[in-house]
């Protein structure tokens, strides 16, 4: 085989990206590799200005093939990110080396890439470095919690999360922490409806050597190791008058006392607590302090459920098929229209955490191309069927889809506008479902268009 | 109306999301009235959205941006033509003439995606995950 043709092929087959361009910053090569996690073709960049087809974070500021022209060095494993065509950062590694021609004469530059995504998720998942950029959403009430965390972070505030199961409180506790002064500090979770309330007594404050039969030695507790950063302390609903009773103590005088100490110990910790119940109806039954509410209730995030934000769940969709794609080694490409339909008209009562299973548990069964109804769980389409036995899936789907429809009308008091913006869904797109789904709209109703409501 | 460009060397930075500097331009009636440039010193994508607010924006060219920040532009009202490439001039003119987005203009492959001319409120039903094979529309 010919050399040219040997490195052509070498080129092609590996998994990082490669593209060359010329003295005048023109694409003159783009490998499979570079097509695949750029998300553009190679028809497209060829002969296109680097810049435009790269959109690298680096190019503006501090671009490492501009600098490998300048000092004729090499870069190596320069960070940042890129932005594909649907909006995606994909953190990245770059790598330069300069193109001469047999005389030596400079003919222009080489840049490899390595797509660091799974690295990124894998470390976010261990580390729990999570970021605003990892909240997925385009929905009007988390944006204003988006908006207002910033300030959140900077404060040294306790914060009161509430919300069901799944909403993704853990996850906007720790954004919280990684904006915070105290990022470089532990984040430390716990889970104060898991243990029992002695044990979580000891957990949470520590205990001295022989404080009790087998305290052999001293052992700190959760408030020691989060020292100078933030304890999350999810399902505080749930915990013990006792126990609520020191934690006010620590709210109040920054205190505690280790189980068996003679003296305080200070706790410089920031509080964010989290809870799915409704905790000022436990204080007036009497099952919550009053005192400690209005303690934690400093600043008050409410998390919707995902059935009050479903203009999300396509994006959600994407994130997670996204996700698992990179995580199994699959390319599934997207949701089926009829599996959507399913998708945006279930509830969700695990919320965001049970769409995510429901992605993982269509993984196991699709294994290219689009997640169809077959491949959801059964208990999903059983919903759907339950509420309308002895239809098929299509027209089931397709039911579901015109009574969310209906619904968010309603909701909306038929201005179109506003049900498209709930549903997430452009008006036409809107317009032209109503259409074809045969869904009514008063006359005189509000919309943007012109047209005659559907009948 | 207040534009925004997204501006380095004169063209539109290709990376809001890392760019520097902007040129706001009042329009009225089609005409340029006032032309300022502007730093952007925010790296925080929630600062940077919120200055943009503050600055009155009501339309913002750009080059690529992330979903997360054209969300957060969306909150704030803003209207975003992303993907644009090309000189500032040219960028001007087109917009003026109610001829932006424009193939033309538009990065590669990124023309005709969800993104077009977006006011971001919503996203559309579509999964599309896959650039190089265009994936699923539902919209």
């Amino acid at each position: 085989m010919p050399e040219p043709i040997q490195k052509e092929v070498i080129l092609e087959s590996i998994a990082d990206g490669v593209f060359t361009v010329d003295t005048d910053w023109r694409i003159t090569y783009f490998n499979k590799a570079a097509e695949s996690i750029t998300g553009i073709s190679r028809a497209q960049a060829l002969g296109r200005n680097c810049f435009e087809v790269f959109r690298s974070s680096m190019c503006e500021a501090d671009c490492p093939l501009r600098r490998t022209f300048k000092t004729g060095k090499p870069v190596i494993g320069r960070s940042g990110f890129i932005i594909t065509p649907d909006g995606r950062r994909i953190p990245i590694s770059v790598s330069t080396a300069l193109l001469r021609d047999s005389n030596g004469t400079i003919i222009g530059g080489a840049e490899t890439f390595r797509d660091l995504s799974v690295v990124e998720q894998l470390y976010k998942h261990v580390t729990g470095r999570f970021t605003i950029s990892d909240l997925v959403t385009s929905s009007p009430a988390i944006l204003r919690i988006i908006e207002r965390l910033p300030q959140i972070a900077a404060s040294d505030s306790t914060v009161l999360l509430l919300g069901q199961t799944g909403t993704g409180k853990e996850l906007l506790a720790r954004a919280i922490h990684n904006h915070s002064k105290r990022k470089d500090r532990p984040f430390v979770a716990v889970n104060c409806a898991a243990l029992p309330d002695t044990l979580l007594d000891s957990e949470l404050f520590g205990y001295k050597k022989g404080a009790f039969t087998g305290a052999d030695r001293d052992k700190p507790g959760r408030f020691d190791l989060a020292q100078g950063g933030t304890i999350f302390l999810d399902e505080i609903g749930d915990i013990s008058p006792a126990l609520q009773v020191r934690l006010l103590r620590v709210l109040q005088e920054k205190v505690y006392e280790p189980v068996g100490a003679t003296s305080a110990a200070r706790a410089d910790v920031r509080v964010i607590a989290a809870t799915n119940r409704d905790l000022a109806r436990l204080v007036e039954e009497g099952r919550f302090r009053k005192d400690l509410y209005y303690r934690l209730n400093v600043i008050r995030i409410e998390l919707p459920a995902l059935r009050d934000r479903r203009g999300d769940i396509p994006a959600l969709i994407d994130h997670f098929i996204w996700r698992f794609n990179q995580l199994t080694g699959k390319s599934i490409t997207g949701v089926g229209p009829e599996a959507m339909s399913l998708f945006m008209s279930y509830d969700y009562p695990g919320n965001i955490r049970e769409l995510e299973n429901i992605i993982e548990h269509a993984f196991v069964l699709c294994d290219k191309g689009l997640i169809q109804i077959q491949h959801l769980p059964d208990h999903l389409v059983q919903h759907l069927a339950g509420q309308q036995p002895g239809k098929d899936l299509r027209s089931l789907a397709r039911n579901a889809e015109a009574q969310l429809i209906r619904d968010a009308l309603r909701r909306n008091n038929f201005n179109r506008l506003a049900a498209a913006r709930e549903l997430g869904m452009h008006k036409s797109t809107l317009f032209r479902k109503i259409k074809a789904l045969g869904i009514e709209v008063p006359k005189g109703s509000r919309g943007s268009s012109s047209r005659k409501p559907a009948t | 109306m207040r534009l925004a460009i997204s501006i380095w060397n004169n063209r539109v930075s290709p990376v809001f999301d890392a760019s520097r500097q902007i040129e706001l331009l009042d329009i009225d009636d089609g005409r340029i009235k006032a032309r300022s440039t502007h730093r952007i010193l925010q790296n925080d994508l929630v600062a940077k959205a919120a200055y943009l607010g503050q600055l009155g924006v009501d339309v913002l060219i750009c080059g690529a941006i992330s979903q997360p920040l054209a969300w957060l532009l969306a909150s704030h009202r803003i209207r975003i033509i992303p993907f644009v490439t090309g000189s500032i001039e040219d960028v001007v003119s087109r917009f003026l003439a109610g001829k932006l987005p424009d193939p033309q203009m538009t990065m590669p492959g990124c023309w005709g995606r969800r993104w077009r001319s977006c006011r971001c409120k919503g996203w559309g039903w579509r999964v599309r995950l896959d650039p190089l094979k265009g994936g699923d529309s539902y919209a």
